[in-house]
């Protein structure tokens, strides 16, 4: 091993990088597509839902509900049927994704205090909204009636218990403040183990592979000069993805870099040894891309990254403890807003080293035996 | 005619030879249409949570119980003070800590409202979302339930107290059954990636592979080239289309409401548009790196993010809106959706099918003068 032809590799890599126009993208575009939809689609929390109303009362009382509704910010009218055949069209249609029916004779009952009903109906076709859509509209409904009947009308909520709901780190529950510092791990997985795996395979391909092993280069110097300059990058990757997450996102951090960064780079390891274990499946850089998409999508779906864990079957559930991303998920969002140390993490630190460790050995070993043939 | 079908043939051949290609085409849909239908879910249930019972009494107990049953929370852990609630939440052992204040059982002997206090983890912020919203609920429901028989106890009526309810019914999956929101989406999705991807390929290919030359020199026009080419991907296209309703059908029961000839036109004009698609990737590109990485791009980001499969377009900032206007995956989606679920008719459809013919008619006039100029 010699650091002079290690630093000459290194160089080699570089030069082959910035000269790659299709590498190019895929290092510094990609990310920042990344971070921005993610932070803007999957970080958006669910507002502005459309809302079809039919409001066969007209009355006072009637605008005030539907007023109820459309302050609240969750949702807005997208469409007024006048009837139940058009509301059903606008439901079809997707005009809208939640209905809620006004009945004759509201605006009495509720002047002369006498229990009164209105209809919501919800589009149960879409996931996202349908759960979080119910829940809004019940808060709403409560809060309406507490205005029409005064709280002491209403029976159901005199006595009974008086539940006070806090929630801790993140109290105004943006979904940005959970997507960002999961993307930071996310870009390093999705980045790192796709140029890890293209630069291989590109070396194959063109059959340059050979060429470096006639020179005095050894095993070990090939290596670590593929090694750190993709480890270099990805530092600045994640640099770049911290600070846009803290400054534009405004995603506060209470950790401690050391956690997170440290976090990073043992998963790194897992990311750098999927790399490898990629490249050698493939044999061209279509393939090799392919099969990284195939390998992404079960850790994006088993991880918590976007989709919680806990409801999951339990044959799919236990799979998810083999996925190195979902404990590094656990850190990173705990480090960034709850601010917890190593002493708390451990476990997940424990079970994260074990994984990636063994990920990157194995890719290593099989990777130096097939360089070794 | 002949010569379209010789090159169609032509087309067939690579891609049946091609193991790993098939293995792409028709294994990977199945395998992901079973991934996405059981994990594709942000239902929480099942939330770790912690007690803290300050109280200690029969009424403080039966609380924790209700919070239990309801199957959103599972209890996983007895605290006795304040000082260990950080240490729960920071190691991420607990997403909930319910807190019954001292009293509760005295309070509600009394007729008074009991304290609890619930502590919600803010930092997934789906969870802290449903969380809190059932917690808050099923307390009133408790409190509800507990003033109800105090009240029946004493021998009064109470059906002449007035307030205002909502009787809330889920149209189309009443059940909540998460293959259900998924699968009619995922067609889009996987359509749109395997066709895209496929051709994007397919005129990068020749040109590196040194084989168009040949092909030039031979008597096919352009056109018929074109057409040769895309036919077979349109056929796998159907093909996978087919599979995917079919599997979702039969393993995952999901419904299928509309009009068998609505979902097959305009699953052809879709198909017509994200060939065309893949054709004008493959136009403009330089190379199979470019075509692969413009067509990933062209093929996975609209179609996962912008389309409504899985986030609801109406909270994006406008910018992001606007552009989902641009991608025919948008108003494929919610044809998808409607057939399977719905049943809408072609009239409530209008409107999506007649984007879908505007796009299809675009891309294809686009296409055809890209590749006759470039080509």
């Amino acid at each position: 091993m010699s650091w002079r032809r290690i630093r000459t590799l290194i160089w080699k890599e570089f030069v082959q990088i910035s000269r790659d126009r299709a590498m190019l993208p895929i290092l510094f575009v990609m990310p920042i597509l990344q971070l921005v939809l993610f932070g803007y689609v999957v970080g958006s929390d669910v507002r502005n839902l459309n809302l079809a109303v039919l409001d066969q009362d007209n009355t006072v009382q009637s605008v005030r509900i539907v007023d109820g509704f459309t302050s609240s910010g969750y949702f807005t009218v997208s469409a007024r049927p006048s009837s139940d055949a058009q509301l059903k069209d606008a439901l079809d249609g997707g005009q809208a994704v939640v209905a809620i029916t006004i009945p004759k004779g509201l605006g009495d009952a509720v002047r002369s205090k006498r229990a009164a009903q209105i209809g919501v109906i919800i589009d149960g076709s879409d996931s996202r909204t349908s759960g979080v859509a119910a829940g809004y509209a019940a808060g709403i409904i409560a809060n309406l009636s507490n205005q029409f009947y005064g709280t002491g009308g209403a029976a159901m909520t005199a006595g009974g218990v008086n539940a006070q709901v806090r929630v801790l780190y993140n109290p105004t529950m943006r979904a940005v403040n959970t997507m960002v510092p999961a993307l930071l791990a996310f870009i390093l997985l999705m980045s790192t183990s796709n140029v890890m795996s293209q630069a291989i395979v590109k070396e194959r391909e063109k059959g340059t592979l050979e060429q470096l092993f006639v020179t005095p280069i050894g095993r070990a110097d090939y290596l670590l000069g593929k090694l750190l300059p993709y480890t270099l990058i990805a530092v600045a990757q994640l640099t770049l993805t911290f600070l846009v997450g803290v400054l534009w996102f405004q995603v506060p951090f209470r950790g401690s870099l050391l956690v997170t960064g440290g976090g990073l780079m043992l998963f790194m390891l897992a990311a750098l040894g999927i790399g490898m274990i990629v490249s050698l499946m493939s044999r061209t850089r279509q393939q090799a891309q392919q099969t990284s998409m195939f390998l992404q999508m079960p850790q994006m779906m088993l991880s918590g990254f976007m989709f919680p864990i806990d409801a999951l079957p339990k044959w799919l559930y236990l799979l998810t403890f083999l996925i190195p991303l979902r404990y590094i998920l656990v850190i990173v969002r705990a480090n960034f807003l709850k601010g917890s140390s190593f002493m708390e993490l451990w476990p997940q630190f424990a079970m994260m080293a074990a994984f990636s460790i063994a990920i990157f050995l194995f890719g290593l070993s099989r990777f130096s035996k097939r360089l070794a043939d | 005619m002949r010569r379209i079908l010789a090159i169609a043939r032509k087309e067939f051949l690579h891609i049946i030879r091609d193991k790993r290609l098939l293995g792409v085409i028709l294994v990977m849909p199945l395998i992901q249409l079973f991934l996405y239908a059981y994990a594709l879910s942000f239902d929480v249930k099942q939330l770790p949570t912690a007690t803290l019972d300050l109280d200690r009494t029969t009424a403080s107990r039966q609380y924790i119980d209700a919070l239990q049953q309801s199957n959103y929370f599972l209890v996983d852990g007895v605290l006795t003070s304040y000082a260990q609630v950080d240490k729960r939440f920071e190691s991420g052992a607990d997403k909930v800590v319910v807190v019954v204040g001292a009293g509760f059982g005295n309070d509600i002997a009394a007729g008074r409202a009991g304290n609890v206090q619930i502590l919600v983890d803010g930092s997934d912020a789906n969870a802290a979302q449903l969380g809190s919203s059932y917690a808050g609920a099923l307390s009133r429901v408790y409190g509800a339930k507990v003033v109800i028989s105090q009240i029946e106890q004493k021998g009064l009526n109470i059906s002449g107290a007035g307030g205002l309810t909502s009787s809330m019914r889920t149209w189309y999956n009443p059940e909540g059954i998460s293959a259900a929101y998924f699968v009619p989406g995922l067609i889009v999705v996987l359509v749109t990636m395997i066709t895209v991807l496929q051709t994007a390929n397919t005129l990068v290919k020749e040109k590196e592979q040194g084989t168009y030359e040949q092909l030039i020199v031979s008597p096919i026009s352009r056109i018929e080239l074109m057409v040769g080419k895309i036919a077979p991907w349109a056929l796998i296209g159907a093909l996978d289309i087919i599979i995917i309703a079919v599997v979702g059908i039969l393993a995952f029961g999901i419904p299928f409401r509309g009009s068998v000839g609505l979902f097959a036109l305009s699953s052809l004009l879709y198909v017509i548009c994200t060939l065309g698609l893949g054709l004008i990737v493959s136009a403009r590109a330089t190379s199979v790196d470019s075509a692969n990485q413009l067509g990933s791009l062209i093929a996975f980001l609209p179609t996962f993010m912008l389309s409504g499969f899985v986030f609801p377009i109406s909270s994006m900032p406008p910018v992001l809106q606007w552009l989902s206007y641009l991608f025919p995956a948008r108003y494929f989606m919610v044809i998808c959706r409607t057939v399977f679920l719905k049943g809408g008719s072609a009239a409530v459809l209008f409107p999506q099918i007649a984007a879908l013919v505007v796009f299809a008619v675009v891309i294809v006039v686009l296409a055809a003068s890209l590749y006759r100029e470039r080509a």
